[in-house]
């Protein structure tokens, strides 16, 4: 199988308004995908189909081979495709490591009556899951944390618990929407170095991102988006030169002067 | 020990030699108070938990209430009998009447689980099929019968009531430990991550729905066998209400909170009866003042439920700090 995820001939639609139109991206395993474009541009609708939150009206989105158009959100996460969000999306109150243990859900075998009587299977099963979580915080630097509410953390850590979540439930699709967002300069690197090693596991990404040097530095291939529609895609290199994204990047700033 | 075990053992102390302490008048209180402690904690495992807005919860606590009487009076099954049906049937209708609108938002829902309870309400009052015994209830529910013993004291109903207490306080402390557990506050706190992390939101609502009502339902039973009668006003909305208001003033998923709020909401009225209805002014002011003041409940619960291997970690790190 060479793509783990093919978005085909994509549109969606808002009260009549085209959100996204007629897009194609397909995502190889071991894969770093770039969607860019300026605010509006449908990145995040884009998203949001793949997931399961939207359902698209046209065309049509396989995963490893099925097609997962129009599935339920927890469906398509169960299957493997896993995600963060723009405006983190965490459990606030909860500790670190309870948020990460989410990510467990999908393999966890436990079954309704073992919430009630917990058997030696549980204990098996919820040793297993823990160990998962210790892993996945040692990995992403987050074991002093384990026990601190999530949302007293700053935003720069909150990120990682975030990704740490989606790891811990082995996708085979990671979607990380504006990974950098609202973090510093160090903050960033950090972040960076993080997805370098997530890459080298095997697993397809696919990310949104403004931070243009870090999509330089990190993406193997890069679609582009303005209005929706596909205006670019490319190696890296290419994209940045590309005349057609120059002009929709400032073109909207000339339309401004005048 | 930290102090919360230590006040929770001193609690479960008291408690377990509460009616060797009291008199009868006592005692009696001691037994409601417990019962309607187990249904608060199943109110709290839908409302609490999964953040459901629950407004209907004395339906189960009736129906495992009226099935106990109507099975004993009518059909003459042995109480002890009755209790498998007085927690199933009260799970079979919760999921009857929740699914259909589990997947509501919090007030559509709250609206309409009002409705199934005044429906319940009629039901039960306009005596349906000839069982419930229409406004009057049921009357003459017989003893407790095990092993040849007849348990007819209220001692004795007393640690019926103490022992479901405790086994209520156990499925409550292992569905925390569990993946159930965990999505039921994931959907709470956060229904968009939750279903992004591939949990099925309406299956772990119906569950949580489910649990309460099975537990609600053995309380109706325990209830039951209380006052050996049984009557619609018991378990009208204003009950659903109260159950409601336990949970959000002491405070959601918290054991001791729940605890204190059905102290305050059901035990406190008993104390001040000399004020009449004066004493419902003073509760309801206490409401008001402790949603302004203590949003999260009298005493919040508190997260960070984590294995021993994880906290010996945090602890290291600081130590090298």
């Amino acid at each position: 199988m060479e793509y783990v995820l093919e978005i085909e001939n994509v549109s969606k639609f808002f009260h009549g308004l085209v959100a996204i139109d007629d897009l194609t991206i397909k995502v190889k395993p071991g894969q770093i995908y770039g969607i860019i474009g300026p605010n509006g541009a449908g990145k995040t609708t884009l998203f949001n189909c793949v997931t399961g939150i939207y359902t698209p009206e046209k065309g049509t989105i396989k995963y490893k081979g099925e097609d997962i158009t129009g599935m339920q959100p927890h469906k398509i996460a169960q299957r493997g495709v896993l995600r963060t969000f723009q405006n983190i999306r965490l459990f606030k109150e909860m500790s670190v490591a309870e948020n990460i243990i989410a990510g467990t859900h999908t393999k966890s075998k436990q079954k309704w009556y073992h919430s009630i009587v917990h058997t030696s299977a549980y204990k098996k099963d919820e040793l297993k899951n823990w160990q998962k979580v210790e892993e996945i915080m040692e990995f992403f630097g987050l074991s002093k944390y384990a026990d601190t509410p999530a949302g007293d953390l700053s935003y720069g850590n909150q990120r990682k618990i975030e990704m740490a979540r989606a790891l811990a439930a082995d996708p085979e699709i990671l979607i990380l929407d504006e990974p950098a967002a609202g973090l510093n300069e160090n903050e960033t690197i950090e972040l960076t170095n993080i997805i370098l090693k997530i890459k080298k596991m095997g697993l397809g990404i696919m990310m949104i991102e403004h931070d243009m040097e870090m999509v330089m530095k990190l993406t193997d291939y890069i679609t582009v988006i303005n209005f929706g529609k596909e205006i670019s895609q490319g190696l890296p290199e290419f994209v940045q030169d590309d005349p057609r994204v120059i002009e929709a990047y400032i073109g909207t700033d000339d339309e401004e002067d005048e | 020990m930290n102090k919360t075990t230590i006040t929770a053992v001193a609690f479960m102390a008291i408690m377990a030699f509460f009616p060797f302490l009291v008199d009868s008048a006592w005692l009696s209180i001691g037994i409601t108070f417990l019962v309607f402690a187990v249904v608060a904690f199943s109110q709290d495992i839908i409302l609490g938990r999964a953040g459901i807005f629950n407004m209907g919860h004395a339906i189960f606590f009736g129906m495992g209430a009226y099935t106990t009487a109507i099975l004993n009076v009518h059909f003459g099954m042995e109480i002890i009998y009755t209790l498998p049906f007085a927690i199933i049937i009260p799970v079979i209708f919760s999921i009857l009447l929740a699914g259909p609108i589990i997947h509501l938002r919090g007030d559509y829902l709250l609206v309409a689980t009002i409705g199934f309870n005044i429906i319940f309400e009629q039901v039960l009052s306009n005596d349906v099929f000839g069982l419930t015994g229409g406004p009057n209830g049921i009357f003459g529910i017989d003893v407790v019968r095990v092993f040849g013993y007849e348990l007819f004291s209220d001692t004795s109903i007393y640690y019926i009531a103490f022992g479901l207490l405790l086994i209520t306080l156990l499925i409550i402390r292992n569905l925390d430990n569990s993946k159930y557990g965990r999505a039921l506050y994931y959907i709470n706190k956060n229904e968009i991550a939750a279903k992004s992390m591939g949990i099925n939101i309406s299956y772990y609502k119906l569950f949580a729905f489910a649990l309460g009502a099975a537990i609600a339902g053995a309380a109706g039973a325990v209830f039951a066998i209380q006052y050996s009668a049984v009557s619609p006003e018991s378990f009208n909305f204003m009950q659903s209400v109260m159950f409601f208001a336990i949970v959000l003033v002491g405070g959601s998923a918290s054991l001791p909170g729940i605890i204190i709020g059905t102290f305050v909401m059901f035990v406190l009225p008993e104390l001040f009866t000399e004020f009449k209805e004066s004493r419902y002014l003073i509760f309801g002011a206490a409401m008001v003042l402790t949603m302004i003041l203590r949003p999260n409940g009298v005493w919040p619960a508190k997260f960070g439920n984590i294995p021993k291997f994880l906290k010996k970690k945090v602890a290291k790190q600081e130590e090298v700090k």
